[in-house]
């Protein structure tokens, strides 16, 4: 068996031979040099409208499309478009408790009220507890909720500086004692930290004063006026 | 040339070889009906069965189980920090410095629970951009919940399925009570890319003494030969610096503002002016009691 089955594969190479042979000459003799022209067929549309049950069965991009809507939701009422500038409302509700009036922002407002406090002037604070403190005005800055003066003494000899600030409900009063006598061309007058310029101790201007103070009201010159 | 057996023949005996042992002992694992289908699929091993067994430490229920603790009870807000300002206290008259932040919008998006995802947290949305530009796939996702596009988009996590507060509710400012403590999470201030000296504080070299060109470098990377003539990971260099996550901790409360969307919290907290921060209840205090604040203005809701 095995050796009939190796003899049938090494002739298997001759089967071919047996097979009808297809009539090539006659093929040949009938082709020609020139191609015979075809019209390019022309492109079918894809049939539009196909029965439901079919759908399934044909490519998705052929699919009829179903314009699926998204539905857009509007948004909430906006807290940012109630409150634009936040720090300026927190600012003025603030300053609705501390300062109803407004006098203590106008007081050291010197961009706007001439009558304000400028720098130069000697200041006497007085503050809840009754500590008084006195000084000449360095410096103001206006800064909303924030804004101080800086006050500058002499006390046993030694330079003393106090910032304050103008809202804190710590502050009792402000009394301008004196007037500069000249407008200051500088807003911060920090030079007066120098030896040179100085003013050392106010307390003489202060003491005069709160007894001119007390000879006008008929009072001790305990506590300040407040403004 | 072999003669080869046909395909469907060829397979049949491993085919029936790999199923029949599944067939007799049924596993836990489904079996897959499609795709590529393992060998070697997993079986349960006999010496890691047991009524009274430990919880394994590496497990995802092992890590539930050890967030529990530190996991707020509820979901937090994003908000936007607008500046700070200072408050006077009016008892004490002293100055308090606080940071401002607006919540506008702020709405619950989706869930992530743990069924599905592995944990439990609430998806928070806020501010809102115009439909056309975002994405459409962002898009139906918020499409899909019933809210309006969001700015910004941020998960808080939460301990367990009743801190999933509902798709769609807003989170207003009184979501947060007077006097309560909160984690304030915000990127920070970029400043772009930062030699050593300010990027980690190093002295820097001389000004003189020989010293030329290399007044402000760190100097010597590492040691040569004998430490392996390289590199070691995490040598400070220089760098981006900045805007990166920061959380400030334990921020009290000043004050709320329900119409204005205004939480006023004690101190700093990371980032520039309009960056959003995520707040939500400490984790290092005791949890805020909440009562008839959400009740009633559930209640205000549902009338108006």
């Amino acid at each position: 068996m095995a050796s009939f089955s190796q003899l049938a594969r090494q002739l298997g190479c001759s089967r071919p031979l047996l097979k009808p042979q297809p009539l090539i000459q006659s093929q040949i003799s009938s082709r020609s040099i020139t191609s015979a022209y075809s019209p390019k067929p022309e492109h079918a549309p894809f049939p539009t409208k196909i029965p439901e049950q079919f759908l399934s069965q044909i490519p998705d991009r052929f699919k009829p499309r179903i314009q699926k809507r998204m539905k857009i939701y509007p948004p909430p009422p906006s807290a940012r478009a109630a409150c634009k500038d936040p720090i300026t409302t927190v600012k003025e509700s603030q300053l609705a408790v501390l300062d109803p009036t407004g006098e203590r922002g106008t007081l050291f407002d010197y961009r706007r009220n001439p009558r304000s406090v400028r720098v130069g002037d000697i200041l006497r604070v007085v503050f809840k507890n009754g500590d008084p403190f006195s000084g000449v005005c360095l410096s103001i800055k206006l800064c909303g909720i924030d804004t101080s003066f800086l006050l500058r003494n002499e006390l046993t000899r030694v330079g003393v500086e106090m910032m304050v600030k103008v809202y804190s409900p710590n502050v009792q009063s402000v009394e301008i004692v004196q007037r500069t006598q000249k407008r200051k061309r500088r807003a911060r007058l920090y030079y007066m930290r120098k030896p040179k310029h100085d003013m050392r101790s106010v307390e003489n201007v202060v003491s005069n004063y709160l007894r001119q103070q007390s000879a006008l009201t008929g009072q001790r010159p305990s506590s300040g006026k407040k403004r | 040339m072999p003669p080869r057996l046909p395909k469907k023949l060829a397979q049949l005996p491993f085919s029936l070889g790999a199923l029949a042992p599944q067939l007799i002992t049924p596993t836990p694992v489904s079996i897959r009906t499609f795709g590529i289908r393992s060998l070697n699929p997993p079986k349960n091993s006999p010496y890691n069965a047991g009524p009274d067994l430990p919880v394994l430490k590496s497990t995802p229920a092992a890590a539930l189980e050890r967030k529990a603790n530190t996991l707020p009870l509820r979901t937090g807000a994003l908000a936007v920090k607008k500046g700070m300002t200072a408050i006077f206290d009016p008892e004490s008259g002293k100055r308090i410095p606080c940071t401002v932040l607006q919540l506008d919008r702020v709405q619950v998006v989706a869930h992530k629970t743990i069924a599905v995802h592995g944990y439990n947290a609430v998806q928070i949305g806020a501010g809102w951009k115009h439909p056309t530009n975002v994405r459409k796939s962002l898009l139906g996702h918020f499409s899909g919940q019933g809210v309006s596009a969001k700015r910004h988009v941020f998960e808080f996590r939460v301990k367990d399925e009743s801190g999933l507060l509902p798709v769609g509710e807003l989170v207003h400012a009184d979501w947060f009570q007077e006097g309560q403590f909160v984690d304030a999470r915000s990127n920070t201030k970029g400043k772009g890319f930062a030699g050593v000296m300010k990027r980690h504080g190093f002295h820097g070299q001389d000004r003189s003494h020989g010293v030329s060109l290399t007044h402000r470098s760190l100097g010597s990377a590492g040691p040569s030969q004998g430490g392996g003539s390289r590199v070691y990971p995490g040598k400070k260099m220089a760098g981006n610096m900045g805007n990166e996550q920061n959380t400030v901790q334990n921020l009290k409360v000043l004050k709320v503002d329900r119409e204005n969307g205004l939480v006023l919290v004690h101190g700093a907290v990371s980032g520039p002016k309009g960056c959003i921060i995520r707040i939500q209840d400490a984790i290092k205090k005791p949890w805020p009691t909440i009562v008839e604040p959400t009740e009633a203005t559930q209640a205000t809701e549902a009338s108006a």
